[in-house]
């Protein structure tokens, strides 16, 4: 019997599909005959008392999540997300430089420092990758904090928007598509398989409404794993073994019949009726990884 | 070995900018002195391109990481027998006065805090803290009690200018667990023993001549040559 602890915020119910999904993680572990609790913020000094922790709010390493991850990481329980993943996952300049080193296909994409934000250099980056280009900051999450920017003026409002928090920020050729192909996986193996829509007329998956703080969110189209291309499942676990063996969601593009990696994202939405739709199994599956 | 810095240091021995080693592909190991290795600040990148190009780098990301966030540093460096005080991480004012008697130090776990603490000596100046420092309860704080003096030293290598000899202590323990370079701690005397209590950048300013001279002779000692005036 493994004793579960699941580090959760308040917003983690917020919406009722993520907190089916939370309810099913219990069920099942309960069902194979293991503890499971929600930890909040208040219970941290409880971790001692579990043998693995699954965190499901958002992991940033300046968020509490990272102090969960890591705290139950040094005291050697099993942790979906690892304080690696977390690391390299949240901090794109990280991870792009990680596909860079290790061949991982992604969208052609170059970083630019606070000090080398100067005309000349936007002329150039405008140049090389077209307009518009989008630009990221490093700790982008959920589809925010990525913009695309047409000209200078904006280019420049943007990247001192992005310049606030991160002495460096990324650049990347505006690639657009219909949808991201989500490839969840699992200690090296894939877990599900999604398409994410694009709103329409819209160029990324989650959009601000103008003037409001709520998300438009496009579909989400479910496929059985078995079915998804070979080649997409192939990269998808290329770009998560340079990172390590956790609880990944892969975003790649399809261009011209090639794959790109968008980005690797860890802790990744697990909502009912979504990315289950074709695998039901994924559930058992997390949870016998994080009592094993 | 490579001295990346970008505080005008006193070495007889070439110190690279951060801007320029971050364009070069350098092989080796790598020392890099910042006053600042805060999260995705140019302190931080260095010692990431440096691990990204499979060198050798002090600090590490994990260590520069971990060392701005007050119960890692503590859980840490407690594990490798510094002193520390209790502490709790929360957003909940009726659970640290469950915890712990006034006056306590409350710290930020939040991503854009990074310099002090507050002390809350009775319940409204804790509800202020908390919702200041949690950024309206967005965020977490760790609180710790504050029962002696809170003393600030700045810390190079572990060394530092301090008299009080438990501090030194504190300070060599943290270096010798987190091998941060430059930073400033924050230590609580009590009892006739020194607490580490949190950990944060050195801001430029903060940086004294003489800081400049025990720092450049910290990474002469460090780089194995001898200091020259």
């Amino acid at each position: 019997m493994t004793r579960i602890a699941c580090f959760v915020e308040k917003y983690n119910f917020s919406n009722s599909r993520e907190a089916e999904a939370l309810q099913n993680f219990k069920q099942t572990a309960e069902r194979l005959g293991h503890e499971f609790h929600f930890m909040f913020r208040g219970g941290l000094s409880e971790i001692p008392k579990y043998d693995s922790v699954f965190i499901r709010a958002t992991t940033d390493p300046l968020y509490t999540a990272y102090v969960v991850s890591k705290t139950a990481w040094e005291l050697g329980l099993k942790v979906v997300d690892d304080p690696v993943s977390i690391r390299v996952c949240a901090n794109k300049i990280h991870q792009y430089s990680l596909f860079k080193k290790y061949g991982v296909p992604h969208i052609p994409t170059i970083f630019l420092s606070k000090e080398e934000f100067h005309h000349r250099q936007i002329a150039e980056i405008f140049e090389v990758f077209g307009k518009p280009v989008v630009i990221k900051a490093p700790y982008t999450s959920f589809s925010r904090y990525v913009e695309k920017v047409s000209c200078e003026t904006s280019f420049r409002e943007v990247a001192k928007r992005f310049f606030r928090r991160s002495d460096y920020i990324v650049v990347q050729k505006f690639m657009p598509s219909r949808f991201d192909w989500r490839v969840g996986v699992l200690n090296g193996e894939v877990l599900y398989v999604c398409k994410y829509m694009m709103p329409k007329g819209k160029w990324k998956h989650g959009v601000k409404k103008r003037g409001k703080p709520s998300f438009i969110w496009g579909r989400t189209v479910t496929l059985k794993r078995n079915n998804a291309p070979h080649r997409l499942k192939e990269t998808a676990l290329k770009a998560c073994n340079i990172i390590g063996k956790g609880l990944y969601g892969v975003d790649i593009k399809e261009i011209n019949g090639d794959y790109v990696v968008v980005e690797v994202n860890d802790n990744p939405s697990i909502y009912k009726g979504q990315e289950d739709l074709r695998d039901k199994d994924i559930y058992e599956k997390i949870i016998r990884f994080l009592s094993e | 070995m490579l001295v990346v810095s970008n505080i005008d240091l006193k070495i007889n021995k070439p110190v690279t900018k951060p801007s320029e080693f971050l364009k070069s592909s350098f092989r080796g190991f790598v020392l890099n002195v910042n006053n600042d290795y805060r999260y995705m600040k140019t302190g931080y990148y260095v010692s990431l391109h440096a691990e990204v190009l499979g060198d050798e780098v002090v600090p590490t990301t994990e260590n520069a990481l971990d060392a701005y966030r007050p119960p890692i540093l503590l859980t840490r460096t407690a594990k490798n027998g510094a002193p520390i005080m209790p502490f709790i991480v929360t957003d909940s004012v009726r659970q640290i006065m469950a915890e712990f008697a006034f006056p306590v130090a409350v710290f930020p776990v939040n991503p854009f805090s990074f310099n002090g603490f507050r002390t809350a000596e009775n319940r409204t100046a804790l509800y202020r803290a908390v919702k200041s420092l949690s950024m309206n309860y967005r965020y977490a704080v760790c609180v710790q009690p504050l029962q002696g003096e809170m003393m600030v030293v700045k810390c190079f290598f572990g060394e530092c200018a301090c008299e009080d000899n438990s501090a030194r202590a504190v300070a060599r323990k943290v270096y010798e667990t987190l091998k941060i370079p430059v930073c400033k701690l924050y230590v609580q005397r009590f009892n006739g023993g020194a607490y580490l209590c949190g950990l944060q950048p050195l801001k430029m300013e903060e940086i004294t001549p003489s800081d400049v001279d025990l720092l450049s002779k910290m990474v002469s000692r460090f780089s194995g040559k001898g200091w020259s005036d």
